[in-house]
């Protein structure tokens, strides 16, 4: 592929229903262990993506307002200069942040680093009883004790289309033939994944929006996740 | 076991409930074929997926799934992006369907439990097991009961009452908390009476403009929430930048009242006379068109308007508001929830709000409401769920000692039903008793034999989906995606061997397989959507689609014509059980939109997900306004009992700012005593607190008007929420445990401090 990607999700904050259907997908998908109720409340809970749920206003008048973060996969990420052995790299092909396993050695830096709070560690080694292993995705690797890790947008997909010959499948890049996990699963189509670089994707059709907004974005992280906010409706009043 | 591959599988699955009873068993087309090693498995290729589409079965609504399989395992499930209920997508529940497949807990095979509650099970051939139950059911000549789950697969409900009508027995009782919470029963007895016919409402969501909804959770747990929620996303972005408006009448925000424009906190049990108070404001107002405000004045019974806002909390400016918005909007539609379903007046209630639908010409247009599609001629038809007098009168027999043999099915009677039924204890007067849950839950805990079924994903089976969407018909198909796991039997073909061998149902049950039958339905449908001359091309589609279903909507839902105004309707606010001065609390009870009736607590994907509003997983929560529970001087994690009329139950206290001061909610789900390790003593189960009452008609047992009064136990429990736990103001960075941790550094201090001296 001669151009570079730039893998894009854009969040309908007016869609989303914090219904937790991409929450479960993602376990699934990646290898992600389930805490047990102790480690969760030791601040442990451990989810590639989450749905905040913040109050606004007080009863009566009072809104719930849910808000799903994930890996903002940063253009410009204070994750990755503080790693010691590149185990958080940049990959420019993709537009990603990268995680290799077999190099994290465990320093947190990473975490600590994370304006977002993406980056969850392993506090011990998964465990799956058997035989819920046999679910597990065999494209992903499981990361032991002492690792960080995060989401990837569905890394192992990407790389799937990319090494499935063009014959197969049709375009490689077609617009929709990759999703990720938590995309694929929303039933509201709150969640929409793309190539930002391929002027017919949806995601470019859907940007710049009125809506629009990045999280934390003064801190100059340039992150690839764009968050549309709540509408306001044109029916009634 | 593992050296079989899935198409083996497939073809000598039914030649593998070998019979016992009698000879001649028909398998012809079913030859076991022996191929040498060198030919590699079909339809395995290392690295490759395999996806195969089958239908979920975690809740009734009937989804399309695709399973990818890689090397045999099914790896992750995906909703089937050609399926008209689902289109694609897939909600946590049905994700964790996987998990069901690969639960550690299974029952493995065939067991027989000498004493009943012992949980000590023996392992028993499957040949000596059908036997016992051949010889049981022989026996027991009609004096039979089956009891089956909203979410058994519909061919083993057919079956099933081909059965029971062989041998004289009542139909089977079809009813799970999840039905009953839902009100199944209650909706479509409302659709019989105002459209004609038993069938749960379709609402066309996606292209209605304006929506009230009075209590329905339709992104978080009613009826068919994937369906309604692909339909929320599309009523949030309609053509031409319109944005539906969605307004929730309920007196504890769920995820739909979060979703909402607007979330009204009524008084509990007051939906019906909101309802009919908008009804009536219409037809004495002058917004909107002039048969909407004649319609309005035909079926909106007397009410006494200055009493509304007293008693729904609704001011009477408000009233007026909605009323006009209502009745101006281009496409509105007004949903019945589950709490209606649930009070004794809950025929009268769904009247009430399916009025406004009548008023403004929703029914049967785009946008409105109709009867979920029929299905043509020669199809099978939905399963019904039963009333709860349809479940009384089953326990009025088993009590009456009239039943030697209960079947359980897909159903949880001993966990699912209030304390009251004293369903354990009835089971005394039962002879036999025989679950084929594929785990040791409640009920199979008391059961003589597991016969224990093959999980959904390694099952054959159809289900006639409702509601249905956009008017098109659909029998979602359901086959395995896996070689099973282990030496189970499917129930269905349990049940035609041993009705083999019993005179009077012998004729019935003529097939020779489970798989047998479903070819016979199949082949005896028109030609839908996937096409298809022969009988063999059209099963192999009816499995690689997904199912049956039209083109396009077949326009025979009945209620295309809105119906002969009928009475007025008169509503009045809901009877509550309990004495006002000694349980000052109304009981808000709902269905997790993780865990739903409790059915999904098994498995850890659900149990260790945050609930959406709370974020607390793995427990029972008691959601307190932040008022209520300074006046109570109670705080996150102080463990309340909360007692009603008829039971009363331990659990922590979750501060809740969007619930009524008056009222405190608790969600359905947890408080199991079996079901595997990840539920097993785990939380509570508020249907301690319901009684066995039921309203007029008895569709349900009256569940949603309970009042209940709240005492501090003292104990703490701190629950395992993933939101932030640290107050404002509070230094952050420190875990919760800080208190204890800091405590024992002064400790160790004090120590170090005394050695040195």
């Amino acid at each position: 592929m001669a151009e570079n990607n730039k893998w894009t999700m854009i969040v309908d904050l007016d869609k989303c229903t914090g219904c937790n259907a991409c929450v479960v997908a993602c376990h699934a998908e990646n290898n992600v262990p389930i805490a047990n109720e102790e480690e969760v409340i030791k601040g442990r809970g451990l989810h590639w993506i989450r749905i905040e749920r913040y109050w606004e206003g007080e009863y009566p008048d009072i809104k719930a307002r849910f808000l799903p973060v994930f890996c903002q996969q940063c253009g410009n990420a204070p994750c990755e200069p503080v790693c010691p052995t590149y185990a958080s790299y940049h990959s420019d092909e993709e537009g990603l942040n990268g995680q290799i396993y077999a190099r994290c050695v465990g320093t947190r830096y990473c975490g600590n680093n994370c304006p977002y709070k993406v980056r969850f560690f392993n506090w011990r080694a998964p465990e799956f009883d058997e035989p819920l292993n046999q679910q597990l995705n065999p494209d992903v690797p499981v990361r032991g004790a002492g690792v960080m890790e995060k989401c990837t947008f569905c890394i192992q997909r990407i790389q799937r289309v990319r090494q499935t010959p063009e014959g197969d499948y049709g375009p490689m890049t077609r617009d929709g033939d990759l999703q990720t996990a938590c995309t694929q699963a929303c039933p509201s189509d709150a969640l929409i994944f793309g190539n930002l670089n391929d002027p017919e994707s949806r995601v470019s059709r859907m940007l710049p929006n009125d809506r629009q907004a990045r999280l934390l974005e003064h801190l100059g992280t340039e992150p690839a996740v764009y968050y549309l906010k709540g509408g306001t409706t044109n029916v009634g009043e | 076991m593992t050296s079989l591959t899935r198409r083996h599988f497939l073809k000598i699955s039914a030649a593998g409930t070998a019979t016992v009873i009698l000879a001649g068993c028909d398998t012809d087309e079913r030859w076991v074929e022996l191929e040498p090693y060198v030919q590699p498995p079909l339809e395995q290729i290392s690295g490759i997926a395999s996806w195969y589409a089958t239908s979920c079965r975690q809740c009734p609504a009937g989804c399309g799934i695709i399973a990818r399989v890689m090397n045999g395992r099914a790896v992750k499930l995906e909703g089937n992006p050609e399926h008209p209920v689902n289109r694609g997508r897939l909600c946590a529940r049905g994700q964790s369907e996987l998990q069901v497949l690969y639960h550690p807990d299974r029952v493995t095979g065939a067991v027989f439990q000498a004493e009943r509650g012992s949980r000590e099970y023996e392992p028993v051939a499957w040949n000596e097991a059908i036997n016992t139950l051949y010889e049981r059911l022989n026996e027991a000549g009609s004096r039979v009961a089956v009891w089956l789950g909203s979410s058994t697969s519909d061919h083993l409900y057919d079956l099933f009452r081909r059965f029971t009508e062989a041998i004289g027995a009542p139909a089977p009782v079809r009813f799970d908390l999840y039905s009953a919470i839902n009100g199944y029963s209650a909706l479509s007895s409302a659709s019989a009476q105002m459209l004609g016919r038993s069938t749960l409402p379709a609402y066309d969501l996606g292209r209605a403009d304006m929506v009230f909804s009075f209590g329905a959770d339709f992104v978080g747990s009613w009826l068919s929430t994937t369906g309604y929620s692909v339909e929320y996303g599309r009523f949030r972005s309609q053509p031409n930048n319109q944005r539906g408006y969605l307004v929730h009448f309920e007196p504890r925000m769920s995820p739909t009242g979060a979703a909402a424009d607007q979330w009204l906190p009524i008084v509990p049990g007051s939906e019906a006379l909101v309802a009919q108070a908008i009804a009536r404001l219409i037809a004495d107002g002058d917004t909107g068109s002039a048969e909407r405000i004649e319609r309005a004045a035909a079926l909106a019974g007397e009410i006494n308007l200055e009493a509304v806002p007293g008693a729904t909390g609704v001011s009477m400016e408000q009233l007026e508001r909605l009323a006009r918005l209502f009745a101006r909007a281009e496409r509105p539609l007004a949903l019945p929830g589950s709490p209606l379903t649930g009070q004794p007046n809950a025929a009268q209630a769904i009247a009430a709000v399916q009025m406004l639908n009548v008023i403004v010409g929703a029914v049967g247009q785009p946008g409105g409401m109709s009867l979920s599609s029929a299905l043509p001629e020669g199809a099978p038809a939905a399963a019904p769920i039963s009333t709860f007098a349809d479940v009384q009168a089953l326990l009025g027999r088993i009590n009456g000692g009239e039943v030697d043999v209960l079947l359980v099915h897909g159903a949880n009677p001993a966990y699912e039903l209030p304390p009251g039924a004293g369903f354990t204890d009835a089971l005394q007067n039962v002879g036999y008793v025989v679950s084929f849950n594929p785990l040791v839950d409640e009920t199979a805990v008391w059961a003589d034999a597991i016969l224990p079924d093959r999980t959904p994903l390694e099952s054959w089976g159809y289900n006639v989906v409702t509601p249905t969407f956009q008017g098109v018909p659909v029998i979602s198909s359901q086959q395995p995606v896996v070689t099973p796991l282990y030496d189970v039997r499917p129930t269905g073909d349990v049940l035609l061997t041993v009705a083999r061998g019993i005179p009077a149902a012998a004729s019935a049950l003529p097939w020779t397989d489970e798989v047998a039958y479903l070819q016979e339905v199949v082949a005896g449908l028109p030609a839908g959507a996937q096409g298809g001359d022969d009988a063999a091309v059209r099963w192999a589609r009816f499995l690689q689609h997904g199912g049956w279903w039209t083109d396009a909507p077949t326009g025979e839902e009945a209620g295309a014509e809105a119906p002969e105004a009928a009475a007025p309707i008169t509503a009045s606010a809901a009877e509550f059980q309990g004495d006002a001065g000694e349980y000052p609390y109304f009981l808000h009870l709902y269905l997790s939109p993780l865990l739903g009736d409790g059915s999904g607590a098994a498995v850890p994907w659900l149990q260790g997900t945050p609930d959406p509003m709370t974020t607390v997983s793995w427990r029972t929560w008691v959601e307190i306004n932040p008022r209520t529970a300074e006046e109570l001087g109670l705080s996150h994690s102080d463990v309340v009992r909360i007692t009603s009329p008829h039971g009363e139950i331990e659990a922590s206290v979750y501060v809740y700012p969007a619930i009524r001061p008056d009222t405190i909610a608790i969600p359905f789900g947890q408080g199991h005593e079996a079901f595997g390790r990840y539920a097993r003593n785990r939380g509570a189960n508020p249907l301690r607190l319901v009684g066995m009452d039921a309203g007029e008609d008895a569709a349900s047992f009256n569940w949603a008007n309970l009042r209940v009064k709240i005492e501090r136990t003292g104990s703490e429990k701190a629950l395992a929420r993933f939101e932030s736990t640290i107050e404002p103001g509070e230094h952050a960075h420190l875990p919760l445990s800080y208190g204890a941790v800091h405590e024992r550094i002064e400790e160790v201090e004090e120590n170090v401090e005394m050695e040195q001296e």
